[in-house]
């Protein structure tokens, strides 16, 4: 474990979070969530916001003009972004999004130029322009899912393709975690975590009805 | 050489003591903080992780027994053997505490969610208490060695 222990309260103040596909709620609100970050110290909690900001699975941002405001909008927020650990992550995650962009614009038959003004954004960038015939542009040693992805995406399969990724994702933020399970690192891995959480309920309306109809059997039964 | 001999036995007499409660009030934060948190999450058995926190107390008694049993009329004799016991004895109770506060805290936070795991959890924090109780026991063992 590491020295860094300011956050023990915090973190012992949050909900387990059981693996995505297997939740079967929401364990905390974002409200409460908020709450509890309230024990952040300032500056790790401007950043976190900025890195919410930047790579959550639904971006706050308003919808940038084009691909390059997109760029620019990155890079600035990075700048922001001190903590080595969450800039590792935001740039996993920006990679991540680099190259499922790339895999999209080729599926789209979209020209390699039509991929430049985004590349630069991610560490891989040039790599991906040299190979960009190559079927996982040559990074499926980075990327053991790059070739999943690439098969999902081809068959248009977007909830399996979002279920890959969210997966890696989370398995990402495990490790996080486990690095400094009491730090910063293990606070915003939670963030992050409940993030994609959210968003996979949202995109299952199975499960939104399910939770749904629940809550008015916990109403019906209160009053 | 001979005040300043007095001087490490001083430091060697008070030092289980001292640093066992450096010790502790550092490992009982830890714990503490835990606790807290985890007051905040659930909703009965409040009192398991208050009592847990308190774990890395018992440093502070070692650190008492020892310093007791270390205590007689300093000498230019006995100075170094009470500054090395005594000195070591204190980093292991230091150390000892920071570790199952650390420990204390893992085991709250796990057990937490999940209730059933609260006993065995608990194994950790209960392996550093008995490396403790080493360093403690033969601490007391030497000290019979140690000239009056």
């Amino acid at each position: 474990m590491a020295a860094d222990t300011s956050y023990i309260t915090l973190i012992a103040s949050l909900p387990y979070l059981p693996p995505f596909e297997k939740a079967e709620r929401v364990p905390i609100t974002r409200l409460k969530l908020e709450q509890r970050l309230n024990m952040l110290v300032h500056e790790h909690a401007v950043q976190l916001a900025k890195a919410e900001a930047l790579v959550t699975w639904r971006m706050s941002l308003a919808k940038p003009k084009n691909d390059a405001e997109m760029v620019a909008r990155y890079r600035v927020l990075l700048q922001a972004v001190n903590h080595p650990v969450l800039r590792e992550f935001i740039a996993f995650r920006i990679d991540q999004q680099t190259v499922l962009a790339a895999l999209r614009m080729r599926k789209a038959g979209q020209d390699v130029t039509t991929f430049e003004p985004i590349a630069h954004a991610s560490r891989w960038a040039g790599f991906i322009i040299s190979h960009w015939e190559d079927a996982d542009f040559k990074l499926s040693f980075m990327y053991p899912w790059l070739p999943e992805a690439r098969t999902l995406l081809e068959a248009n399969d977007a909830r399996g393709l979002d279920r890959l990724l969210m997966t890696t994702v989370w398995q990402q933020l495990s490790r996080i975690s486990d690095s400094n399970s009491f730090g910063f690192e293990a606070v915003f891995a939670f963030v992050f975590k409940w993030d994609i959480l959210q968003a996979w309920f949202a995109r299952n309306p199975s499960q939104a009805t399910n939770r749904f109809q629940e809550m008015i059997k916990e109403v019906r039964n209160e009053h | 050489m001979e005040p300043l001999m007095l001087a490490l036995g001083w430091i060697g007499l008070y030092a289980p003591l001292a640093l066992g409660a450096v010790g502790s009030m550092i490992g009982c934060a830890r714990a503490g903080g835990a606790a807290c948190g985890a007051l905040l999450e659930v909703e009965s058995g409040y009192g398991r992780f208050i009592g847990v926190a308190a774990m890395p107390s018992s440093q502070t008694i070692y650190g008492i027994v020892v310093t007791m049993a270390l205590r007689r009329e300093l000498t230019v004799d006995n100075s170094a053997g009470i500054f090395g016991l005594g000195l070591l004895a204190g980093i292991a109770m230091l150390y000892g505490a920071i570790a199952q506060g650390d420990a204390c805290a893992v085991s709250i936070n796990a057990s937490k969610s999940k209730p059933e795991v609260f006993g065995i959890s608990l194994a950790p924090a209960a392996l550093v208490e008995g490396f403790c109780v080493f360093a403690f026991v033969f601490a007391l063992v030497l000290s019979a060695g140690i000239p009056k």
